[in-house]
């Protein structure tokens, strides 16, 4: 009975494995395949974008839902954020005797990484999600076929005014994100310290540089894209189903955070080859 | 369509009040640099720049009034160094003010520093060069701060090392706190005092018997009369003179002392512990003094003996009658 | 009615005909959707195309509206083949050809309101507000919904969606209206009000409807004549008295 059993477990665990190196090089293909259809869907958006008529009022509306909207989100996250970096590092700062250089660590921590990375994982968390499964149901329901019917070209309208807006309004969010940032982390100065409103701000501006500030402003424009294009493109090639609509956000928001995370390697390297590290 | 306005007007707040602190940042970050305003140039040349980099801070007196604008290699030995300086500081720095660059704080950023040399001397104009003083350097900086700790630590060690045998040595101890050795140290010497006033009698004595045997008195005189005799005892009667003399000069000198010791303990702190620190000293004395009692106590002991001899018996009967 | 629209068929002239196709080949891969299909709608004439599931009706319609490229074969609206157009023609026949999609297709993100309003925009740029309010109301007052005009699609049932969906498809005045499943998901009683809709929209706006269904009442109802669509090809044409008294097995599947 019992080597019954375990010969049995045996067989399955042989049918696994093999089940799972099939699946792997599937897995692979179908990589490739996305990875190549995203770079296809990329090279669309470009061409389509300088085409007219441009979607003004579409990519108006667009970049009030995904930037505006998100503010709250941005800005909760952002201001925690601050006030969390400043109280954990506050005791390291004062075992080294530096605790007059927390503003000026902590905004160039903030506006050099943490600020556009943590701002861009909460839109793609958000905005990502939200694309994909919105273009995900249109897709499924035909609204994008009846789009087309109604004389409108649906990538124009929905994709690349969404891909436009994303783009144009991360930077936006992160500088704000970045502002709600530093003032979190003036309070947090100052719940065990006590500093001046102005000095603070006036130490935060002295550290930085250019170099600091540009970099991580540009880097989010490419992040905003990022997260507009891969939750078009997982949306408008949904499966169908409401399965299809959930697995296409899903993806949307994984795709797109390892994306940002590529992306900022690829930044940091960028920069360093320019010289401005 | 009204909303859809509304909206608008919501998007292009949000995106001013971002773009407004965008500027912000980039107006603060150029307003340090020196960007905005109206500047003028002021070079100076070193050997060295410890590090200095573009957009490093000038410093009058300590206040921020520019940044450093361009470093160049003029040739193997000297660099320049080119500043940029707020307008307003052309009534104020003299063209035979100092360059030099220090560092801000001990880990900061360099900084470049202009120093007024008091002196009067005219204004400078745009592109002037300033003389400039070798930076301190920090490496030669820390070298000296590391001998000096050496040294520092040395010294410190040394200082442990002998606060910790004096706490641990009982003797030095004992010697401060027995009162008993003085006492004991007087005794002696009282001693030694009395036993040089008894050696000064026997000497008398013994020469004045020396006189009664040689004039022949007495049976025994005759018996004794012997030169070779007479020599003998006279040398030893010269060697306890001398005996007797040196015990003085010893006891005038271990009074001496003992008046320093006694001096010295009341005295308190620095002199006090200059005879602590020297353990060997305090053994020292407590050895001699112990000698010298011994010394005394021998001494005795051969006068008495002298005293019992029958060759001295007499004298002695007769002198302590006289007496 | 119907006697006429039968008479109409059979004298078929050049002006009251708006879809012609012709030997229309359609395939997937190996799967072979349209094989040699053949259909002509004339102005004011209802056709039904009745199918099995999977047997490629609305992949016809799809072909007919530019949504699918076929692979051989023409299809002429308004005496115009489609097949070579570019996107800027393709929009103005499309503007004359309604679509009503089998799952309403109604924009989440609007209201009624703008969603009757999207296709008119679109079609026609220049038009005054007042001019498109009116067009809109008009609209809503055909299906009878004129108080739902600034509710959310999720707000309404299915039959209003369906009534809602009719409505935007009226709003441009189409000549030629295209039906994917029109009763398909809604309860008999509201089926039957969707395909009173659909008689009165004909008499009013006298178009030409294809309606694609296996919905028997609504064939027995709304159509002038039936297309059976069998394997890829019209097994059998006729209107609902002759079909349901043919003899075939394969046609009286459908009747039974």
């Amino acid at each position: 009975m019992l080597g019954q059993e375990s010969a049995l477990r045996k067989r399955n665990s042989i049918t696994k494995i093999h089940r799972k190196s099939m699946n792997n090089s599937i897995l692979l293909k179908s990589f490739f395949a996305e990875v190549g259809s995203l770079s296809k869907f990329s090279g669309k958006f470009l061409s389509r974008f300088f085409i007219p008529p441009y979607e003004i009022n579409e990519l108006f509306k667009q970049c009030y839902v995904i930037g505006y909207k998100s503010l709250p989100l941005v800005g909760l996250t952002g201001f925690i954020m601050g006030l969390v970096l400043t109280m954990q590092l506050r005791p390291f700062m004062i075992d080294y005797g530096v605790e007059s250089q927390l503003p000026a660590i902590v905004g160039i921590a903030i506006i050099r990484e943490i600020g556009p990375v943590i701002t861009s994982l909460i839109f793609a968390g958000k905005i990502g999600s939200s694309i994909g499964a919105e273009l995900g149901s249109m897709k499924v329901t035909e609204q994008i076929d009846a789009m087309e019917v109604s004389g409108t070209n649906p990538f124009k309208y929905l994709v690349v005014s969404r891909v436009m807006a994303a783009t144009l309004m991360l930077p936006v969010l992160a500088i704000l994100s970045d502002a709600i940032s530093l003032y979190g982390s003036y309070l947090g100065v100052n719940i065990k310290g006590d500093t001046n409103f102005n000095f603070f701000w006036i130490q935060v501006f002295d550290s930085l540089e250019f170099r600091d500030v540009l970099p991580a402003f540009i880097k989010t424009y490419f992040f905003g894209f990022a997260v507009g294009i891969i939750g078009c493109y997982k949306g408008y090639y949904s499966s169908k189903g409401t399965e299809g609509v959930g697995k296409s956000a899903n993806s949307a928001v994984v795709v797109s955070s390892i994306m940002i995370f590529i992306l900022d390697l690829l930044a940091v390297q960028i920069t360093e080859l320019l010289g401005f590290n | 369509m009204g909303k859809q306005i509304f909206n608008n007007i919501k998007l292009g707040i949000f995106i001013l009040a971002s773009l407004a602190f965008l500027i912000l940042l980039f107006y603060m970050i150029g307003k340090n640099r020196n960007f905005f305003g109206s500047n003028f140039t002021l070079k100076s040349r070193f050997e060295n720049v410890q590090g200095l980099k573009i957009g490093n801070n000038v410093r009058y007196a300590g206040i921020d009034i520019g940044s450093v604008n361009k470093i160049e290699v003029l040739n193997d030995t000297v660099l320049e160094v080119e500043i940029i300086i707020e307008n307003k500081m052309k009534k104020i720095i003299r063209n035979n003010s100092i360059v030099s660059i220090g560092t801000d704080g001990l880990v900061g950023n360099k900084v470049v520093n202009i120093t007024s040399t008091k002196l009067n001397a005219p204004l400078v104009k745009e592109d002037d060069i300033l003389s400039s003083r070798r930076p301190i350097d920090t490496d030669d900086l820390l070298r000296t701060f590391s001998k000096t700790n050496n040294d520092i630590y040395l010294i410190a060690k040394n200082l442990k090392k002998t606060t910790f045998d004096f706490n641990q040595s009982n003797i030095l101890w004992k010697l401060l706190n027995d009162n008993s050795i003085v006492e004991n140290i007087h005794l002696s010497l009282s001693n030694l005092h009395s036993a040089s006033i008894e050696i000064n009698n026997i000497v008398k004595n013994a020469n004045s018997i020396m006189d009664h045997i040689k004039s022949g008195n007495g049976s025994i005189g005759t018996i004794l009369y012997d030169t070779a005799f007479t020599l003998s005892i006279k040398n030893t009667l010269n060697n306890v003179n001398n005996i007797s003399n040196s015990a003085i000069k010893l006891s005038d000198e271990a009074k001496e002392t003992i008046k320093n010791i006694n001096y010295e303990l009341m005295k308190g702190d620095g002199a006090f512990n200059k005879l602590l620190k020297d353990s060997i000293t305090g053994v020292t004395i407590t050895s001699s003094i112990k000698n010298i009692e011994n010394g005394t106590r021998a001494f005795n002991l051969n006068m008495e003996a002298l005293k019992h001899s029958f060759l001295f018996r007499g004298y002695f009967k007769k002198s302590s009658k006289k007496n | 009615m119907s006697e006429v629209n039968k008479n109409e068929y059979n004298h078929v002239s050049e002006e009251t005909t708006v879809l012609e196709i012709n030997h229309l080949y359609k395939s997937f891969g190996n799967n072979h959707v349209l094989i040699d299909f053949n259909l002509t709608l004339s102005k004011g004439q209802n056709i039904v195309v009745l199918g099995k599931s999977g047997s490629g009706k609305s992949v016809l319609i799809k072909c007919i509206i530019g949504l699918l490229k076929f692979d051989k074969g023409s299809i002429r609206i308004f005496s115009k083949e489609i097949r070579n157009l570019n996107a800027t023609a393709l929009d103005k026949i499309r503007a004359k050809v309604g679509f009503l999609f089998q799952s309403n297709a109604l924009y989440d993100s609007m209201t009624v309101r703008e969603n009757l309003e999207f296709p008119l925009r679109r079609h026609w740029i220049k038009l005054s507000q007042e001019k498109i309010n009116e067009m809109v109301s008009q609209a809503l007052t055909d299906v009878g919904l004129v108080h739902t005009i600034d509710m959310m699609p999720v707000e309404l049932s299915g039959g209003m969606r369906k009534r809602i969906a009719i409505a935007r498809t009226l709003i441009l005045k189409p000549d030629i209206i295209l039906y994917d499943e029109p009763t398909t998901g809604l309860d008999p009683i509201t089926g039957r009000e969707i395909i009173n809709l659909m008689i009165e929209i004909k008499t009013k706006y006298n178009t030409a409807s294809l309606i694609i269904s296996h919905d028997m009442n609504c064939v027995k109802s709304a159509s002038d004549l039936i297309i059976i669509l069998l394997e890829g090809k019209c097994y059998a044409t006729g209107n609902y008295q002759e079909l349901k008294s043919n003899a075939d097995p394969k046609v009286k599947q459908f009747f039974e």
